[in-house]
């Protein structure tokens, strides 16, 4: 069950996504995510749903794998959902159960409630696309790059990106842990399952502490393990990946800065009279 | 006599909150090439030697040299690191990153080695181990065994001089053990680095050209492999098994079979077949 958590996996490949170089895989990320929040019809919705689908088809990761990162958020999926219909009342009245109650469903709520759970997958898509096809290290690498300007804060942008790195490289060997904690404590006897919320809460106590002085052992090992190969934190180590803008990036920055421009120009300017692009939202 | 690549004198390490030294006035030296074993219990000193080795830990009285460069020196600090690799116990704990390769490319990266010679030198190093297969592999997905080998590819690519292994095999299960002895004696015996290997497995130490034993913060015993398990009662006095193999010709040599210096299973084989036949 724990080990079903997909965030910041990494799935390796050679496909197109995953050859484009991560700075720029980063910012049409942006890009896209900005445009989804832009969406404000069907018409800008559906192009940007499509754009999402071509990507994870371009990725070459199988539905099975993305379909399991979505299952994670089912749950919250369908109460969003739930919530929007009753969050707007125009539109044609479809069930109104008792006549004194503002409780009604309309075909506006109904729209609009499709509308977010539409725009929540794709969300999901494309940022999940984006660790799944780049490498814990390159990534960072990327956002440390991109975030270089930043410097000039003296924000210490290398060591942000350090930190990530690590913490990307020990997700799953902490969630293995917590599934061997969970079995010892298990095997003593410990109680994961029934009882109230409380005591459920309670007992997860034994499973933190434990996990908590682990991480910390961990942490001060990894710390010789690094200063034994010669780690002195500064900016100025080689890479073995060099990241390089080629044609792909170019074609993929292009497209979807048309898709942004169709969004937005589709969603502020005037330009209804078809259902596609009536306003939803 | 050859180069000493590692020499410790005289050191004594007490680590800060204890009244008692981990090392008490230890000396010895590790020559070019040589395969090194220092066995110990826990709590024997042993794992202390290794962080002392590339200045991890400086010693608090005493001196260790590095080809000859003073770990104390703050200057020689890197080239230290350079020439002595650690491998450390734990091998989830000491891989920083995600992807096989690039976790074996983090030391020379560290250097600031060119990216061509970088790829080259991290090829080298995952072939050398076996690893090269498994380049593009998560690390959190391989066995124990396979987590050990590319942490040693991940120093082999600093070019070290020499290696010392902290307990490589303490986690693994048998099969693992096997494959990191396995790629340790390759590398000392075809690229001739120098090796020493810190465990509390005998069968380990069968290998070596030389085996320290260690107890309470001090070498106790010093020699060939041979010499050092014909010490039945001081090795079992300080918790440590001898070899089944050795202890099977200690006691023939007891009853008035000598076999003459056996410590593996085959040799033994070897030798008791001969003497079956003569």
């Amino acid at each position: 069950m724990i080990r079903d958590i997909t965030i910041g996996q990494y799935f390796p490949g050679t496909s197109l996504i995953h050859k484009l170089d991560p700075r720029v895989k980063i910012v049409l990320t942006v890009l896209n995510i900005a445009a989804l929040f832009l969406c404000r019809n069907f018409f800008s919705l559906l192009l940007m749903f499509v754009m999402s689908v071509v990507w994870v088809l371009l990725s070459r990761i199988p539905f099975k794998t993305i379909l399991k990162g979505l299952k994670m958020i089912l749950m919250i999926l369908i109460f969003t959902a739930f919530l929007q219909i009753f969050y707007n009342d125009g539109g044609t009245v479809l069930w109104h159960p008792v006549e004194n109650w503002d409780f009604k469903i309309t075909t506006e709520g109904v729209f609009s409630a499709i509308f977010i759970a539409v725009r929540i997958v794709s969300l999901i898509l494309l940022s999940t696309l984006l660790t799944y096809t780049t490498s814990p290290t390159l990534l960072t690498d990327a956002i440390e790059r991109l975030l270089s300007p930043l410097k000039v804060f003296k924000v210490k942008v290398h060591s942000l990106a350090m930190m990530m790195t690590i913490a990307l490289r020990f997700i799953p060997t902490l969630i293995e842990e917590i599934d061997i904690i969970m079995s010892a404590q298990k095997a003593r006897g410990a109680d994961l399952e029934t009882g109230s919320l409380i005591q459920r809460a309670k007992a997860l106590v034994p499973i933190l502490v434990p996990l908590f002085v682990n991480s910390f052992r961990r942490a001060y090992e990894l710390a010789f393990a690094m200063e034994a190969r010669c780690y002195g934190g500064d900016e100025k180590r080689t890479r073995l990946r060099v990241m390089k803008v080629s044609a792909r990036d170019i074609v993929m920055l292009a497209v979807t800065l048309v898709c942004l421009t169709a969004v937005v120009v589709t969603s502020f300017a005037n330009v209804g009279g078809f259902i596609l692009f009536e306003r939803v939202i | 006599m050859k180069e000493q690549l590692l020499k410790f004198e005289n050191v004594t390490y007490r680590y800060e909150d204890e009244s008692e030294p981990a090392l008490q006035s230890v000396s010895f030296g590790v020559e070019k090439g040589e395969f090194v074993v220092i066995l110990g219990h826990n709590g024997s000193g042993k794992s202390t030697v290794a962080k002392l080795s590339n200045s991890i830990y400086l010693p608090t009285e005493g001196k260790v040299f590095v080809n000859g460069m003073d770990t104390s020196d703050e200057n020689n600090e890197i080239n230290c690191r350079k020439t002595v690799g650690v491998v450390f116990q734990n091998p989830d704990n000491q891989i920083v990153a995600s992807i096989v390769e690039e976790d074996v490319a983090f030391g020379p990266e560290n250097l600031c080695v060119e990216q061509k010679e970088l790829r080259k030198r991290v090829d080298e190093a995952l072939q050398s181990v076996g690893m090269y297969d498994y380049r593009m592999h998560e690390t959190h997905k391989l066995s124990g065994g396979q987590k050990q080998r590319v942490a040693i590819a991940g120093i082999l690519a600093m070019r070290p001089q020499c290696i010392v292994l902290d307990e490589p095999t303490a986690m693994l299960d048998p099969k693992g053990r096997r494959e990191v002895m396995r790629a340790v004696r390759k590398l000392n015996e075809e690229e001739g680095i120098t090796v020493l290997f810190i465990t509390h497995f005998m069968e380990e130490a069968v290998f070596a050209d030389r085996v320290m034993v260690m107890d309470d913060g001090k070498v106790i015993l010093d020699g060939t492999p041979s010499k050092v398990f014909a010490q039945t009662q001081l090795l079992k006095k300080v918790g440590l098994d001898v070899p089944e193999v050795a202890r099977l010709a200690a006691a023939l040599r007891e009853n008035g079979t000598d076999l003459g210096d056996v410590l593996t299973e085959d040799a033994f084989v070897q030798a008791f077949s001969r003497k079956m036949e003569g």
